[in-house]
């Protein structure tokens, strides 16, 4: 993570990052479109330029409960699987460098962040949470998922 | 012997094509034994199917490549470099020669000598010592010899191959870079669809529609081609086949011909992978249960070797695959009784069904008939898993068997999966799309006249005399219901490739046009109502509904369906006696007054602008055709939208101003007769109000008239091929659309043999308000009412009148 750009943003109030090479652009969000039915981390779809990219609310989609957060304007277009994303955060805050590898703080996470977190990476711009994308885009059943697959 | 050699041909090539990378690898390390194994198995399986044939080359060269081989194997000696090129050498001479057979040139009696001496000089070296051997094997001039012998090779077949007037020059390109292509070209007609948007918006202007007008036309080309390329031969899933079939054969103790056709039949790269299992599921059941084994063959009085064969056809934007066998056939009885006992029909339902509805339960979930379950089909796959794959890409399967001759499947599936016509509907204010297959028709009416009902929790609607289930889409989707909605529906009728018929109740319709599908993420895909993404024309990004699965979550489909489907059938014959019913409105002169309901087509909503006042006769303009308006007053109108009631004759057209259209009534009083008014058929009754019946007649004779696009009338044919090749030409030239039986309108004619016309009315079966009868006997009673069915004059004559009879 030493030396690597990251793009920082709050995620229901904690500063977390993404390594700026899954990060293709930030953009604007226009009209969202909701999606009946769909998990309620979904906000909808979008459309960019051509493209049509899934809503993700990333507070919701770690697993928090509904609550009122403040939500930038501006979304984290990222991609995987070959589908493209765009991420509601709560603000975007700034693009920087790591300063450490990702590591472990005693007494975790907590079980929601610990799902979707990497470990904890130092930036030029202070501490923050490093996402895992896939894990986050997978949503909260997943883990419920896997529990129950255990039982 | 053809069929065995392209099999050896189809084997060697995809063993060919399988150890191309071994090759690589093996020549990277001689010592990977793997590696050793799998080449070794591909010039030994050569070797052995050499043997059938008459390539004496092939042969040696096969047979001298697996000694030195089995010597690596045996530990006898160590694979070094010299022996790996000498057996790539070898192996590339085999793929040249596979090539002339295949283009049916003689192989030319040239000497392998050569290459087998290079097999047996790197044994003896190796004898010297493996080091050496390997020194050597990378001195420049042991390759040489390899490399001029192919060039050698390559020219004596070169020219035969350049030759084949068949062959298309063809580059080979990255899938990756194909699909950046496509989406690219997606992209630009979404760009063009915004632009046309914008245009529209800002109104004519002459310098710039032109070149976009142009352009448009271009863009289309553009995709047809992309679309095309995207397209692969479906040879590639059927180069596979001849080895599956040869392996089952073989475990199963029996002896199958396959025979493939239409491989040139092109189909889109992701829906080859799509009918990849089911099909090999097929051929696997048709193996494993349709065919015999040959002494049961034998005894049948049938050829030892069952036939197997495989077939595939585009007509229009579908492709058909008939896989069909002529083993022992399907076992309606033990279908049947399997079904009964596991509650998929009753017993009853069963007497009443017909052969070719108990043979299609195959399909239904949990239906397997092999008593033993062999380790080659009963693999926990149903034949129920194989038709929702393909529902799933909107295709469908349909069974045929005859006892003892053999089974027929036949998959219809859509050409491509990307770039599907679609109709855009809205629901509490979101927009969906729905794939223009399905769709059967669209119909707008107050609930009233649709006869909606809830049983239970299931809502119904009668449409056309038949009760068909009917979903409310906002309720699917768990959206806020709409009052309006809810008294005004618009019901788009949905008619699954199982052949089950919906209603989905929406709000309106957005519009239709050409959608480019794209995939949805996982995790949106999985809650089953979606099947993909489009951009609208005016940017926004819209859901494609899956409706099979709706319909699936629903469970209109399957055994449910059969039972409700059955009972309908019943009410069908029900409603068709009912008494006559007529369309209640009040007019601009305030008089309340009914027109029979088969004239009435739809219920138009045209603003006042659109009337044309200035010809002799008012006209307004819908849906692209002109058609004569009656029934306006005199006075300019208040509103600025008229209710229109779209009449037509079958041939005419005319729309009937109304002030208010209130609601369908039966015409159950008595029709009193008005000689003073020439537009009134009679004074009724109606809820003991007096209303005018609108005489038709009278309307249509002076104000009907055809309307500049018009529609041919309709007209369906008796079954059978002779109705099909030879009647048909027939009345199309006669100016009739040929429709299917479960498409006629009312105002269609129909032509039928008169023994079916006379069971049917002895029967009681609803008939055609029109039908021409036809005999098979050239003589007939006269008066009999029959048509002789070769005589063409009285045909024609026959078909004129029902044309006239419908306008008059």
């Amino acid at each position: 993570m030493i030396g690597e750009l990251l793009v920082v943003a709050r995620i229901a109030g904690r500063a977390c990052a993404l390594s700026a090479l899954d990060v293709k652009s930030v953009i604007e969000i226009g009209t969202v479109t909701p999606i009946p039915r769909a998990p309620v981390w979904i906000a909808g779809i979008t459309a960019l330029r051509s493209q049509a990219l899934t809503v993700i609310d990333c507070r919701r989609a770690i697993g928090l409960p509904e609550s009122e957060w403040p939500t930038d304007h501006r979304a984290i277009v990222v991609a995987e699987g070959g589908h493209s994303y765009a991420l509601l955060v709560d603000a975007i805050d700034d693009i920087t460098t790591g300063a450490s590898e990702a590591g472990q703080v005693p007494g975790g996470f907590g079980p929601e962040w610990s799902r979707i977190a990497t470990g904890m990476v130092e930036t030029m711009a202070g501490p923050a949470l490093l996402v895992d994308l896939g894990a986050l885009l997978a949503g909260p059943d997943a883990i419920r998922q896997e529990i129950e697959a255990v039982v | 012997m053809d069929d065995l050699l392209a099999d050896f041909i189809a084997e060697t090539r995809e063993m060919l094509e399988a150890s191309g990378g071994e090759l690589v690898a093996w020549e990277a390390d001689p010592t990977d034994r793997a590696r050793l194994d799998t080449i070794f198995r591909f010039v030994h399986t050569v070797k052995g199917n050499c043997g059938f044939f008459d390539f004496p080359r092939l042969a040696n060269l096969s047979h001298a490549a697996e000694d030195a081989l089995a010597d690596c194997r045996a530990g006898r000696r160590d694979p070094d470099q010299q022996l790996v090129t000498a057996v790539l050498a070898v192996i590339d001479r085999i793929a040249a020669m596979i090539d002339a057979i295949e283009a049916n040139e003689p192989i030319d009696d040239g000497n392998d000598d050569d290459l087998i001496a290079m097999l047996d000089v790197s044994h003896e070296t190796s004898e010297t010592g493996g080091l050496e051997g390997v020194k050597e094997g990378s001195n420049p001039h042991l390759h040489a010899p390899a490399s001029t012998l192919l060039a050698s090779n390559d020219e004596a077949n070169a020219p035969s191959r350049r030759a084949d007037p068949a062959a298309q020059r063809t580059i080979r390109l990255p899938v990756e870079l194909l699909d950046r292509v496509m989406s690219g070209v997606s992209d630009m007609v979404l760009a063009r669809n915004d632009l046309a948007h914008r245009l529209r918006q800002a109104g004519t202007q002459p310098t710039i529609d032109g070149p976009f007008e142009r352009l448009t036309t271009i863009l289309s080309d553009v995709r047809d081609a992309i679309t095309r390329m995207r397209m692969q031969r479906i040879e590639t899933l059927f180069g596979a086949l001849p080895r599956l079939v040869r392996d089952l054969s073989t475990e199963l103790g029996k002896q199958v011909m396959v025979d493939m056709d239409g491989g040139d039949v092109e189909l889109d790269r992701e829906m080859i992978e799509t009918i990849r299992d089911p099909i090999t599921h097929l051929i696997r059941n048709a193996i494993d249960h349709g065919i015999e084994a040959p002494s049961a063959r034998l005894g049948q009085g049938k050829r030892e070797i069952g036939l197997l064969a495989i077939a595939a056809r585009q007509s229009g934007n579908t492709i058909s695959i008939v896989i069909s066998d002529d083993g022992r056939g399907l076992d309606e009885e033990r279908i049947a009784a399997k079904a009964v006992a596991t509650g998929l029909v009753t017993a009853a339902e069963r007497t009443a069904m017909t052969r070719e509805r108990i043979l299609n339960l195959i399909f239904e979930p949990g239906f397997s008939t092999a008593e033993t379950v062999s380790n080659v089909s009963g693999r926990g796959v149903g034949l129920d898993v194989v038709r929702q794959n393909l529902e799933k890409v909107g295709g469908s399967i349909r069974v045929t068997s005859q006892p003892g001759e053999g089974t027929s499947f036949t998959l219809h599936i859509p050409l491509t999966l990307s770039i599907i016509a679609g109709l855009t509907v809205e629901v509490a204010g979101h927009r969906f799309a729905i794939p223009q297959s399905y769709v059967e028709e669209i119909v707008q009416a107050s609930s009233k006249q649709l006869d909606f009902t809830r049983m239970g929790e299931t809502a119904l609607v009668t449409f056309r005399g038949n009760r068909v289930p009917c979903l409310m889409l906002g309720e699917v989707l768990g959206l806020p219901a709409c009052e309006v909605a809810a008294r005004e529906p618009t019901l788009v009728m949905l008619r699954l490739a199982s052949g089950d018929l919906f209603a989905l109740a929406v709000e309106g319709i957005h519009g239709h046009g050409d959608l480019v599908v794209k995939p949805l993420a996982p995790a949106v895909m999985k809650s089953g109502f979606y099947a993909g993404s489009t951009l609208l024309d005016d940017g926004q990004p819209v859901l494609l509904l899956d409706v099979a699965n709706i319909a699936a979550g629903a469970r209109l489909v399957s055994d449910t369906r059969a039972r409700v489907l059955s009972a309908l059938e019943d009410s069908a014959a029900k409603v068709a006696v009912q008494a006559d019913r007529a369309m209640l409105f009040t007019d601009f002169a305030g008089r309340r007054s009914a027109v029979r309901l088969e004239l009435v087509q739809r219920i138009e909503t045209a603003p006042a602008s659109a009337i044309d006042r200035s010809g002799a006769r008012p006209r307004v303009v819908i849906d692209g055709m002109i058609l004569p308006l009656v029934g306006l007053p005199e006075s300019p109108l208040a509103q600025s939208r008229v209710r229109l009631l779209r009449l037509s004759d079958g041939a005419c057209e005319l729309l009937y101003a109304v002030r208010e259209v209130e609601d369908a009534v039966e015409l159950t009083e008595a029709l009193h007769p008005v000689p003073e008014d020439p537009f009134a058929e009679a004074i009724t009754l109606i809820a003991g109000q007096p209303v005018t019946l609108v005489d038709a007649h009278e309307l249509f004779a002076r104000h009907g008239e055809p309307p500049i696009a018009a529609e041919r009338p309709r007209c369906t044919l008796p079954e059978g091929e002779w109705a099909r090749t030879i009647l048909s030409p027939l009345v199309s030239a006669a100016g009739y659309d040929i429709v299917a039986e479960g498409e006629a309108g009312p105002n269609t004619l129909g032509i039928l043999f008169d023994d079916v016309y006379e069971v049917a009315e002895a029967l009681g079966r609803p008939l055609p308000q029109q039908v021409i009868r036809l005999r098979d006997q050239p003589d007939a009673p006269a008066g009999s009412g029959t048509i002789y069915r070769y005589d063409r004059e009285s045909l024609l004559a026959a078909l004129a009148a029902a044309r006239k009879g419908v306008a008059a």
